[in-house]
Order: structure tokens, then sequence, then C-alpha cells
């Protein structure tokens, strides 16, 4: 009964929630409501129409129903009894009525955990929720007889399941971090459970969160792609590197071969998440590595007394910072011959191919190892240098042009001024014969 | 005599005066033709490279480019990556990530367009299997004639 | 004077000489505009020889017309140079002719005997802007691109032929590579030697009849004109002038250059501030002021067809002129300079 407390208000916010996209969404007149019993006497109780008739709304739009699934498939009953209510209901042995949070898992999974059944409408779709919701921090508490968990329905609805590719679905990618947080980010709810609530706020300011939310790019991680859904937990301390390196392969493959490596385990440090910190990872800034920058090098976590640490970190500032400061120049030099007129638009060849080596130098900082940092760099260092030396041609060229320009003035201008003498002089000497021969 | 001779010296005196001018004019005249010619001249010397090639790419002879290896090179302003599989065919592709515009590069132990941004996976099709990418490489045309290497734009212009 | 005699037993200089030294300038205050025609076909001499230099290393075609464009002015040596001293000695030579026609008119030098050459010269007005027009396209960037989509969108505005001219002139339903071949055939080889034929056509006349005699100057007796011989004095003065024309083209080349801007993209939606070249903006503008309709005629058709019976009007001056109305006439001429210049003024503003 105690359930029953705060799954209600929760479910209607979850209702609610729905509900709002849901009305400008897809049109409900295409789907014809069912004519089973249930529907048929509860869509005319005189009690709570409104929220019957919410209810109804959702479920027409909710995946079972579209595929064929009634009311007593999932609460059992006999959907044929038109007549009598006690045998649609109460007398019937199927029946289940209001589902518990324990039986919501069961029942669910009488479906979902059955590869032969589920194989009906899809083949390549997993049946191993219902065994990973176990496993799973969630599950876990439930087993320990705590109610206040998320359950199948706490994030995927109750009556008006999406398809998880469906946009307005909340398991859909961008909005898990949404539908987390309506638990995670409260601290009433939370409290005895976790301390930590501002996971959500600190999610939405990271990259990855911008990158989700705010361009909308489906591939960027929610809160899921790092947790795990079904079998949601935090990571371990010596998974973080396969879970951020499930995208960012190259950068865990080079800090598992870099020195750092051994001691993270020994220490039992988490990889990653030690300089890049876990849900507020912002994008990094080449002053992770610079002891003097106004937060100092994320080196000094550990590393508070200098020492080794402080000199390779930074010889790789320095490899890195240069690079950046020789790619700015070229632009400017570029960008000053360009509005000067110049056609160098091939120098951006150069300046591209000098970004690129930036990039991958700032991620060959992971190795830890400067020869091989700067052996990354070098080939950025040589293009931002062409750049520059193309620039430097156009700008030169451009003088040039002046110069020429200022030659070939001078002698038009000469030369009209003699022409403009000979003339004269020859327009003088016609008035003389003239005069002459008029003499 | 007095007049006669001064009438004689600045007659000379116009005619000194008119032969410099006369000469100032030449060197001028000539000095304009140079600047003139001059350009002309330079702009029917051919540059460097007189050829200009936007519809294919030369890359090179077949013989010097290694079986299960890659190479990256600009066509037009796109950076391309040309790459010589296994059985010996050649594949070229756009180099640029369809997610963020990083460069790709040719992972010689499976066959595939490898990301290193955010191991983003595309078969030598250009097809995106796995990771980010959102949209597949487009292809370019590998000719092969008189043992050189030629890419072209796959579909017309 | 060996030479001379040489020439001389060979080809009848002398009388090649007497006829240039035929024709006599008159000295007045308008002599200034005595200029503009020499100087407009000084322009046209120097958009002839820039323009073959440009046909060395240009390609015509969709893939390679922006690109060798940009080779020229990026690869070949004074290429650039080439190429803006060809756009801006163009935008002059229409400029020139503008003015040096309104000039004629306001004199009235087109009247008897020079009506075929004002006939001639109206041609030879006509013949450059459609050079500008087909020159402005052969970049192939994405302001040409979308100009020429705009101009050959009202040719097909025209009653009856539009449809038809339209297509000849894109080679195509739209705006396509097949164009930008056509508009070169037509920059590079039509239009020269149609051009040449009126230009031969408007000197010859201009030699034979001598120079018009401004009206001031007729009730002198002729003994009495103040006059200068065209050959060698006025020629030499022109040299001059040409010399300095010559040098602010120069200037204008090395300090504001033209952009070579964006490849040209069909596909691309058009850029902002999309505008013909400035010696169609008056007419430009004037279409789009129009209402929609006027007359249950289209708005556009009616400009077109306004501006087909005022450049009808304009170019049957000599013609239509009866000496009675002559204040009239320069009245009108009066107000459509007005018109051009405020439509074009308003053009830019808007």
């Amino acid at each position: 009964m105690m359930h029953f407390n705060f799954i209600r208000p929760l479910l209607l916010v979850l209702l609610i929630s729905f509900f709002i996209p849901r009305l400008s969404a897809q049109e409900p007149a295409e789907i014809i409501p069912p004519t089973d019993a249930c529907y048929e006497c509860h869509i005319d109780m005189d009690l709570d129409q409104d929220e019957v008739n919410q209810l109804f709304t959702h479920y027409l739009n909710d995946i079972h129903f579209q595929r064929g699934l009634l009311c007593s498939d999932c609460h059992g009953g006999d959907p044929e009894a038109f007549d009598e209510e006690d045998d649609a209901m109460w007398e019937n042995d199927t029946y289940l009525g209001e589902i518990s949070p324990n039986g919501e898992i069961a029942m669910c999974g009488k479906c979902h955990s059955d590869p032969a059944f589920m194989r009906k409408y899809s083949v390549s779709v997993s049946t191993d929720q219902e065994s990973q919701y176990w496993t799973s921090k969630h599950g876990q508490s439930l087993k320990e007889g705590n109610l206040k968990v998320a359950t199948c329905t706490d994030c995927h609805g109750v009556h008006g399941i999406l398809a998880v590719d469906n946009p307005n679905s909340s398991v859909y990618d961008s909005n898990v971090p949404k539908t987390c947080s309506m638990c995670h980010s409260s601290e009433s709810y939370m409290k005895g459970i976790l301390e930590t609530t501002s996971q959500y706020d600190d999610y939405v300011k990271s990259v990855h969160g911008k990158a989700l939310l705010e361009r909308e790019e489906i591939s960027a991680p929610a809160c899921n792609d790092c947790h795990g859904n079904h079998g949601a937990a935090p990571p371990e301390v010596s998974s973080i590197n396969e879970i951020c390196g499930s995208c960012h392969a190259q950068n865990r493959d080079l800090f598992q071969k870099s020195h750092l490596a051994s001691v993270f385990k020994k220490e039992g440090l988490p990889q990653c998440e030690s300089c890049h910190g876990n849900h507020y990872i912002v994008k990094p800034s080449d002053d992770f590595l610079n002891w003097e920058s106004a937060s100092g090098a994320v080196c000094l976590k550990c590393h508070e007394d200098g020492g080794k640490a402080k000199l390779l970190a930074d010889q790789l500032f320095h490899v890195i910072d240069s690079l950046k400061i020789n790619l700015d120049s070229a632009k400017v030099l570029i960008e000053k011959a360009e509005i000067k007129g110049m056609e160098i638009s091939d120098l951006y060849f150069e300046l591209e191919d000098a970004h690129n080596a930036l990039i991958h130098s700032r991620t060959s900082v992971h190795s830890f190892d400067s020869t091989f940092v700067r052996s990354t760099a070098q080939p950025g260092f040589v293009a931002s240098n062409n750049a520059k030396i193309g620039a430097k041609k156009a700008l030169e060229e451009f003088e040039f042009r002046r110069f020429g320009l200022f030659v070939a003035s001078f002698i038009i201008t000469l030369l009209v001024i003699l022409l403009y003498l000979k003339v004269k002089v020859f327009e003088k000497m016609k008035e003389k014969e003239k005069k002459n021969e008029k003499i | 005599m007095t007049d006669s001779n001064h009438s004689q010296s600045s007659h000379t005196k116009t005619t000194s005066r008119r032969s410099f001018l006369d000469a100032l004019f030449g060197v001028t005249l000539l000095g304009w033709l140079g600047a003139m010619i001059y350009p002309v001249f330079r702009f029917l010397v051919p540059p460097k490279r007189p050829d200009l090639n936007v519809s294919s790419l030369d890359a090179g002879l077949v013989a010097s480019f290694k079986k299960n290896t890659s190479k990256i090179m600009r066509f037009g302003r796109k950076p391309v990556i040309i790459v010589r599989k296994k059985s010996g065919d050649f594949k070229a592709l756009s180099a640029t990530c369809t997610h963020l515009d990083c460069n790709v590069q040719f992972k010689q132990d499976t066959e595939q367009i490898w990301c290193a941004c955010h191991n983003g996976l595309y078969d030598l099709e250009g097809r995106n299997i796995s990771g980010p990418p959102p949209r597949p490489l487009t292809q370019f045309q590998v000719n092969l004639k008189d043992e050189k290497i030629f890419i072209t734009k796959g579909e017309g212009v | 004077m060996s030479i001379n005699d040489w020439l001389q037993e060979r080809f009848d200089i002398e009388a090649v000489k007497s006829f240039a030294a035929k024709k006599q300038v008159p000295v007045f205050f308008g002599s200034v505009w005595y200029y503009l025609g020499g100087v407009s076909l000084f322009l046209f001499i120097i958009q002839v020889l820039t323009g073959i230099l440009l046909a060395l290393y240009y390609q015509p075609g969709a893939a390679t017309s922006y690109e060798s464009v940009k080779f020229i002015v990026s690869k070949v040596e004074f290429g650039w140079l080439m190429r803006e001293i060809h756009s801006w000695s163009a935008n002059l030579f229409v400029f020139t002719i503008f003015l040096h026609m309104f000039t004629v008119f306001f004199s009235k030098a087109y009247k008897k005997p020079r009506e075929l050459t004002w006939l001639s010269g109206m041609m030879l007005l006509l013949l450059a802007m459609v050079f500008g027009f087909s020159g402005y396209l052969l970049p192939w960037n994405e302001l040409a691109y979308f100009a020429t989509k705009v101009g050959t969108d009202i040719t097909g505005a025209v009653p009856f032929i539009g449809e038809f001219l339209s297509k000849l002139l894109r080679a195509g339903d739209d705006v396509s590579g097949a164009t930008l071949t056509r508009f070169y055939s037509i920059h590079t080889a039509i239009l020269p030697l149609v051009f040449i034929v009126f230009l031969g056509l408007h000197l010859t006349m201009i030699q034979v009849q001598g120079m018009h005699i401004p009206e001031s100057m007729e009730k002198v007796p002729e003994n009495k004109r103040k006059m200068m011989p065209f050959f060698p004095n006025f020629v030499l003065r022109d040299l001059i002038v040409w010399l300095i024309v010559l040098n602010i083209i120069a200037l204008l080349a090395v300090f504001f250059p033209w952009e070579l801007g964006l490849k040209a993209d069909s596909l691309a939606s058009a850029p902002a501030g999309i505008r013909p070249e400035w010696y169609f903006m008056f007419m430009f503008q004037t279409l789009k002021l129009l209402p929609a309709h006027i007359l249950f005629i289209e708005g556009e058709v009616f400009g077109i067809l306004l501006f087909g019976l005022g450049g009808a009007i304009w170019f049957l001056v000599p013609f239509l002129e009866k000496p009675k109305y002559s204040r009239l006439w320069t009245a009108f001429g009066v107000g459509i300079l007005a018109y051009i210049i405020t439509l074009t003024v308003w053009g830019y503003l808007v």
C-alpha cells in the first residue's frame, strides 16, 4: 500500500509530461479504439471521467495497443465479458487489477523476457531487460524492499508507452536526462538514498549535455550511455576508461599504454574521470596542462608538489601552446592578405592541416610522452609555417603591386607631361610658320 | 652682329632644349613600352603548374602504392582518402568524417575507415557502420590508366 | 622620307594623309566632350587586348570556369592585373559610351546628315551592354550566376518571344554549364565581330562627315571659326587623355580589386544583395517598383514594353525630331537622364 502514495503523483507527472507534446503530435483519429469489454465499460464510467479519458487517449498511442495488445494482456481479466463486471474482473482468476512495482517487473518480463514471443515483433529486439534490471541499483534496492526505486513504468510511462526511437518517448536519447532527473534531481525524493542530486544540472552544462540537448546530436551520450539503462549503476573505477573509450578510443588506447595507467591501477584511481570529472565534463582546454593557469593544471589534483610531473606538463603544454600560437599567427597573416584582396584560398588547406595536427596532438597528450606529442604536432608546425610563408609572400606581392603601380604611374604621368609639352612646342612652331608665311 | 649672335644663341638654346625634350620623351616612351610589355610577357610565361586539374586527381603510380595501405590527398578543396585493399583493388572516399569533420584513417587490420575523434567506423564503401557518424562518406571513382591512379568525382558535377 | 616614298609607290599614302588632315575639331568650351568617343575606343582596344590574354588561360565550363579564373588571378603572373584591368575597363567602357551618347544627344549632333552615326553609335552602346552582361557570368561565381538567372528571367517576360529568347540565351530551362559556354561564345566571338562592323561604320561616318560644329559656332563665318586640325593636333591630345585613363585604370585595378567570391552553386539559395551590373540597375529597379498589374498586363511585361518603346524612340531621335520641338526633345533627354540617375542611386540605396 505504501508505494501507492508516491507512485500515483509520479505517474501523474509522467502522464502530464507526455500529454503536452502528445497534443500537437500524431492524430489519434487514425487509430480505431478497441472493442473489448474493458474499454467499452471504462470509457462510459461516471467516476473520474477526465482521468479515464486521459488514460485512454494515451493508451491509443501506446505501442502495445498498436501492436494488438489489450488491457487484459497486462491487467488480466476477461475482455469478452461485456455484461457482467464480476465475470470480467473480480471473479476471473487472471485478473490482476492494479500492479505492484515488484509485480510490474515480472508482468513486463512475461513478454519482454521471452525471446520466442518477442521475435514475433522484431528478431533483433533484446530480451535481457528484466535480468539486467535485477543487476541494476534500482533492481537491487527493490529486492531489498525499497519501493522508492524506478521500475519499468517510471521511465517508459504507463498507458502511453512509445517506441524508443519515437522522439516523444521519455526514453528517446535526448529525453533520457530529463526522465532520469525526475527522481535524481529531487533532493526530497533522494533523501536517504543518494546525497548528490546535481548530476542533471552538471550534465546539462557539460560538453555532452550541450551536444545532446542544445545541438540535438543524438550520438552524444545521455545518462544511459555511461551508466547502462536497464542495468543502470555507477561505473566501477576499473571500467571507466572502457566506457569513455567506447567513443574516445584513441585517448583510451594512448592512456592505457602510458606510464600513468599502472599507477592509476595501483592507486585505485579512476582513469579519465580523475582529470575530466564525471557529469560536468567540460570541453578540455590546453590550460589543463598549464601550471600557471588561473585554475592550475589538472595534474595538481595529485601532483601538488610539481616536480617531474610539472616538468612533463610544461613540455606538453609548450608543444601544444606553441602550435596553437603558430596556427593563430598564420590565420592572422592569411586574413591580412585576404583583406588586401589577395587570392590565397589555397593556404586554407595548410591551415586545415595544421588544425588537424593540433587536434591530434591534443589527443596525443594522453600518452604523457613528450616525444610522441612533439612528433604528432610536427606536421602542424610544418603546415602552419607553410601557411605563414604563403601569406607573407602574398603580402610581399601586394607591396610589389603597389610599387609596380607607382613605377608605371610615374612613367605614364611623365609621358603625359612630355607629350603635352611636345604638342605645345609643335603647335607654336606651326603658328610661327604660319606667321612667317603671311609675312 | 650682337643681335644676330643673340638670336643664334637663343636658337641653339631652344634647339638644345628641344633635343633634350625629344631624348627624354624617347626614353620615357621606351620605359612606358617596357612597363606595358613586361607584365604581358610574364603573363604569357606558363606558371609552374600550367595544368588546371579540377576534374581528376593524379594519385601516382599503381606500383608504388602498397597493398593494405592508404593515403590522404587533396581533391579540390576537400581531402580524399585513397585505400589499396589487400586484394589490390583501390577505393577512394571523402576523408572528412561526417560527424565533426575530423580526418578519417584506414584501419589495416579490419580494412575499415576509422575516425579517431569519436570512434566512428565506416566500411570501404563509405557506409557508416558504427559510432556517431550520421551519414556515409562520399565515394570517388578510381580509374587506372597507364599504370597510374586517377581519382574522379563519382557522379556528374 | 624614303619610307614614305617607298610606300607611296605601292599605296597612295598621300591620299590617306590628306583624308586624315581634312578633319577639323572645333575649339570651344565643349571641346572636352570630343574626347569621349576616343576614350571609348581606347577602352575597347584595352578590352580586346586583355580579353585575348585572358582567353589564353580561361577554360569555359561549369567545372572549370571558376577554377581557371582563380588560377589566372592566383597562379599566373600578372594574371590578377589582366583580370582587374579587363573588369575595370569594361565598366568604364560602358560609362564613357553612356556619357558620349548624352553629350551627343544634348548637342544635337545626331541631326542630318549624322543619323547613321547616331544609329551605329546606339548599336555600339547596346552591344557594349550585352558584352557586359555576357562577360559578367564567365567567372561562374555566385553573384554572377544569380544575376544572370534574374537577367534571363526578365528576358523571359518579353511578350510572345520571351520564353524562346530566354531558352535560347540559357541553352535550356535554367542557367547551367551550357549557358556558360554559350555566353563565352557570344562574348568572345559573336559580339567582337558585330561590334567591329558597327565600329567601322561609326568611325568612317565621322571621318567622312567631319566633326559636328556646335550651334553656337554655326553663326560664325567659316574662316573665323576657331578650329584645330584633327591630325596630328587633336590625335596627340587624344593620346594624352588615353594615357591618363590608363593610369586611372591601373590605380583602380590595384586599389579596388574585384572579388572573385564563391563558386556558383545552383542548389544554394540566392545570396543577399543580388544586383545586376550598375548599367542595368535603373531598369532592374523600375521593374522592382512596378505594381503586379497595370492595365490588365503584368507589371514586369509593362515595364519591358515601356523600356522597349523608350529605347526605340531614343534610337530614332534623328528621324523623329522636328526643329520646332527641339527644346522639347532636350527636356525629354534631361528627364530621361534624371530618371536613370535617380533610379540607379535608388537601386543602390535600397
